[in-house]
């Protein structure tokens, strides 16, 4: 009998020693956002081209111009007070706001503006293909981008492109303005700062970057002296917790403010719960299908019936609210709802006996191919849905789910029949899609997603020229909407899907703005009442 | 006098060359494990199929970029000169930079397997009193009620999945009970002002001196470590059980009872000492699984531990950090189980090596 009372005490004793009351409620002027950041590299903006730095890249840097965060199709100035093209439309002379200063407090100066641009172009890290689209190299960018004196930059750009497209180019996160002096006095080896840089911000954005530990937390501090204002918050953290079901939890227990990437069913279960709001907001990710027609396994793939009848063999419908409810809405061309001269076509529904019909019309039978797809969710369920809806047609699908990089060294070497996957723009302006999607000048031109697809396509390459060529924004708009006509009625790709994102937030938070693409996350005006 | 100064120096000698011996078994288990892990984890790094040039200029880069990238990679020299290459710089310490992270392995190892190893060890503890206490009850009582309960529970240990049963002890006693703090080894609020010293945070945030931090470290590491030492428990409590049963029926059992010796007496004077090797190692076993990192507990808990990390750079095809994450836990294997043989030939010359 005392063994047994002793037994039990100790137990409850153990218990009572581990189990201490847990706190709740985020201090009142913390934000704190439950997501996985296990995606994070690198937070130079010259090389950061995950997820999390680019949600991040907004609130610590300033580029020269930007998307306004209430009209993201409408650029507006940040560092710069005002911009003038110059005659000849190949250059832009930027007049720099007066008493602009970095989080360090030096000022911010042309210098700063063409030592950003030139380490971006020389470092050539990951997203320095957005800056090669201006025709930037190693060496030329410095006679492009110059001085003029102490308050003016001049931008000039080698590439055949118009001025609009290259303002849509300086208001992507690489052409944000670092604070040269600083960077470059923790460079070492000639790396312009790029290892110091990748955990810390030197900019002049609402907050600075503090702390990043990877796969655990990311903290920003307030930066009053901002030339955007002073921000609302003191911090801001973004803590790493990688299932979602753990982030539903702090979200509804008040140790989270804002919980992200929450599956169809972790949403469904937070209705009608007190004090939780669930935010939705286009996102410009597209998911879309890839046919190789450079395939010599299988030559159906480089025929148009066959792409044809693919559009009439996928279940739109099913795979937007049903497999995926509520996290994708139907889209079918090559351009995100949002974003500037997109047109919300929607022409294709699943008709299997429409695609049975072309296909037996251009003598095709017995089609098999190998459908390759990342081993993450959702694509091998997207798979396993396009195999069954493409089986109604007659045309069998073997899917091959594999990592990532292996899934986009098969693409980039076109050793592959077909893949399911996603596609998010690089920069806000058509041409980021169109020059991936319809852009394809066979093994001498640019290896674009259209190469990939071996989609020789001269006349539909022409007028995606042309449309970057033009000034005109209006007339710009009509021509990328007959180029996504052009694409979505015969290509070698299946638009299917545009996602939205579904975020939590607690009532406490308010003002809290997301725009379409990934950047546009603002942290700035955002308090908690 | 002379006789027990000598009997006594003979004593020191041979532990000292015992431990001598042990020293370097120990190192040599280390360098023949390194070199083979080494060796292993570098084929089948290059024998996948997937492309590291991506993984580091991306998907969009131009051809251009990506060959420099490639030959900045060293990925044009032949197989053996890369191996030759890597192995030099494994031995200086230079595991090189993680593609996932940006960061140097070295950096990132340290940072997480503190996280592992401070879950584990408490995790271990718990289960191991937790295991031997309710093996010895099932032991003792075989058969009865006693018995049946410890069976149930060792049998949920082996088949509940721990993905699961971590999730619902979240629910319960984070958001329902609010009896222990949420995932993550912190609440926000601390984790802006410890100085992180060890790496171990119930270390670093007692050696703070700020006592809410400690409970709340406390509070966070409390609910992982009793669902990792669920698991613990219930292999340590089957071998404790079985080992008792064995014993309780051998000759020297029976005499002492014929001897008027007391139950209690009987189990801590005469059968724990008997089977304590065999606990040892199971607990030992236990233990090294623990360190390996419990990837799903890891997951579940927000716990940044070399689990977690390894598990990430396996799905990003991270080879620098795969190599270096897999020699850490070896590293760990091999140690443990040297000194686990250490310990066990001590308290029983029989099992020496």
């Amino acid at each position: 009998m005392t063994f047994r009372w002793t037994f039990a005490a100790s137990l409850l004793g153990s218990v009572a020693l581990i189990s201490v009351p847990a706190g709740a409620a985020t201090p009142p002027d913390v934000l704190v956002v439950a997501q996985s950041i296990d995606d994070a590299v690198s937070f130079d903006p010259a090389e950061g081209y995950e997820l999390t730095p680019f949600q991040t890249f907004n609130n610590v840097y300033q580029r020269l111009i930007e998307s306004s965060e209430a009209d993201p199709t409408k650029i507006v100035g940040a560092l710069a007070e005002s911009w003038d093209v110059a005659a000849d439309g190949k250059s832009i002379t930027f007049k720099l706001k007066p008493g602009a200063a970095f989080v360090s407090g030096n000022p911010v100066r042309p210098e700063d503006v063409v030592y950003s641009f030139v380490r971006a172009v020389k470092l050539g890290k990951t997203p320095v293909f957005i800056l090669q689209e201006l025709g930037w190299k190693p060496d030329n960018i410095e006679a492009l981008v110059t001085k003029v004196d102490d308050s003016h930059v001049k931008v000039g750009w080698a590439a055949d492109v118009g001025s609009n497209f290259a303002l849509a180019i300086l208001t992507a996160p690489i052409s944000s303005v670092v604070d040269g002096k600083e960077v470059a006095a923790h460079a070492s080896n000639g790396d312009f700062g790029n290892a110091w840089l990748k955990t810390v911000s030197a900019g002049s954005g609402q907050f600075k970057l503090t702390r990043f530990v990877p796969h655990e937390a990311l903290i920003l501090e307030a930066n009053p002296k901002s030339p955007a204002g002073a921000p609302k918050l003191k911090s801001v953290i973004l803590k790493n917790v990688a299932d979602a079901a753990a982030r539903r939890l702090l979200v509804e227990q008040g140790d989270a403010d804002i919980a992200r990437e929450l599956g169809a069913d972790q949403i469904a279960s937070l209705a009608g719960k007190p004090g939780i709001t669930v935010k939705e907001t286009p996102s410009a990710q597209q998911d879309y299908i890839i046919f190789n027609s450079a395939s010599k396994s299988v030559p159906a793939l480089s025929n148009p019936a066959f792409w044809e009848a693919a559009r009439y063999l996928v279940d739109y419908d099913g795979l937007a609210n049903k497999l995926l409810k509520g996290q994708y809405t139907i889209h079918q061309t090559f351009l995100p709802v949002g974003f500037p001269g997109a047109i919300d076509d929607k022409p294709f529904a699943l008709d299997p006996a429409k695609a049975k019909a072309i296909l037996a019309k251009a003598g095709l039978t017995d089609i098999k191919f190998k459908l390759t797809v990342s081993n993450q969710p959702p694509f091998t369920d997207i798979a396993q849905a396009l195999q069954s809806s493409f089986a109604l047609g007659g045309v069998a699908i073997e899917v091959e789910p594999v990592v990532n990089s292996e899934l986009y060294g098969k693409l980039r070497s076109r050793s592959y029949d077909a893949s399911a996957l996603y596609w998010f723009p690089d920069y806000f302006d058509a041409n980021t899609n169109a020059s991936a999607f319809a852009f394809g000048t066979g093994d001498d031109g640019p290896h674009t997603v259209a190469w990939r697809a071996g989609w020789n396509t001269p006349d539909i390459s022409a007028k995606t020229h042309s449309a970057i060529v033009e000034q005109d924004p209006a007339k710009r708009a009509v021509l990328y909407a007959n180029i996504q006509k052009a694409v979505e009625a015969s290509s070698p790709f299946v638009f299917m899907l545009q996602a939205k994102e579904q975020i939590v937030l607690s009532n406490k938070v308010k003002n809290y703005v997301q725009g379409i693409t990934p950047d546009q996350i603002y942290y700035g005006q955002v308090e908690k009442k | 006098m002379t006789l027990v100064a000598s009997s006594i120096v003979y004593r020191r000698r041979s532990w000292m060359l015992a431990a001598g011996v042990g020293l370097l078994r120990w190192l040599g288990s280390i360098a023949i494990g390194l070199a083979g892990l080494i060796l292993v984890t570098f084929i089948f790094a290059h024998l996948s199929p997937v492309d590291p040039v991506i993984k580091v200029v991306g998907d969009k880069a131009t051809p251009e970029t990506y060959a420099a990238a490639r030959l900045a990679l060293g990925l044009d020299q032949p197989l053996l000169l890369q191996f030759g290459s890597y192995a030099g710089r494994v031995l200086t310490g230079d595991f090189g930079n993680a593609w996932s992270t940006g960061q140097p392995v070295v950096n990132d190892l340290l940072r997480a397997f503190p996280a592992t190893f401070e879950l584990a060890t408490v995790a271990i503890v718990m289960g191991a009193i937790a295991g031997v206490g309710l093996g010895l009850i099932a032991g003792l009582w075989p058969g009865g009620w006693r018995d049946a309960t410890v069976r149930v529970v060792s049998l949920l240990g082996y088949s509940v999945p721990i993905f699961w049963l971590g999730l619902l002890a979240l629910l319960l006693f984070y958001a329902r009970l609010h009896w222990f703090g949420g995932p993550g080894r912190q609440d926000v609020t601390y984790e802006l002002m410890t100085t992180h010293v060890t790496g171990l945070m119930l270390i670093d945030t007692w050696l703070s001196g700020d006592s809410a931090a400690f409970r709340d470290a406390v509070s966070h590491i409390g609910l992982p470590a009793l669902v990792l030492a669920f698991y613990s428990t219930a292999g340590i409590a089957r071998l404790t059980r079985a080992a008792i049963l064995e014993e309780l029926h051998k000759e020297y059992v029976t005499t002492a009872r014929a001897k008027g010796a007391s139950q209690a007496r009987i189990v801590i004077r005469h059968i724990l000492p008997n089977i304590r090797a065999a606990i040892i190692t199971v607990i030992a076993l236990a233990y090294a699984v623990l360190l390996e990192g419990a990837v799903f507990t890891e997951t579940v808990f927000a716990w940044p531990g070399i689990g977690r990390y390894l598990t990430i750079s396996l799905f990003a095809s991270d080879v620098p950090a795969i190599l270096g994450g897999t020699l850490v836990i070896g590293v760990c294997f091999i140690t443990l189980n040297t000194l686990t043989d250490f310990i066990v030939g001590g308290l029983d010359p029989r099992l020496k090596p």
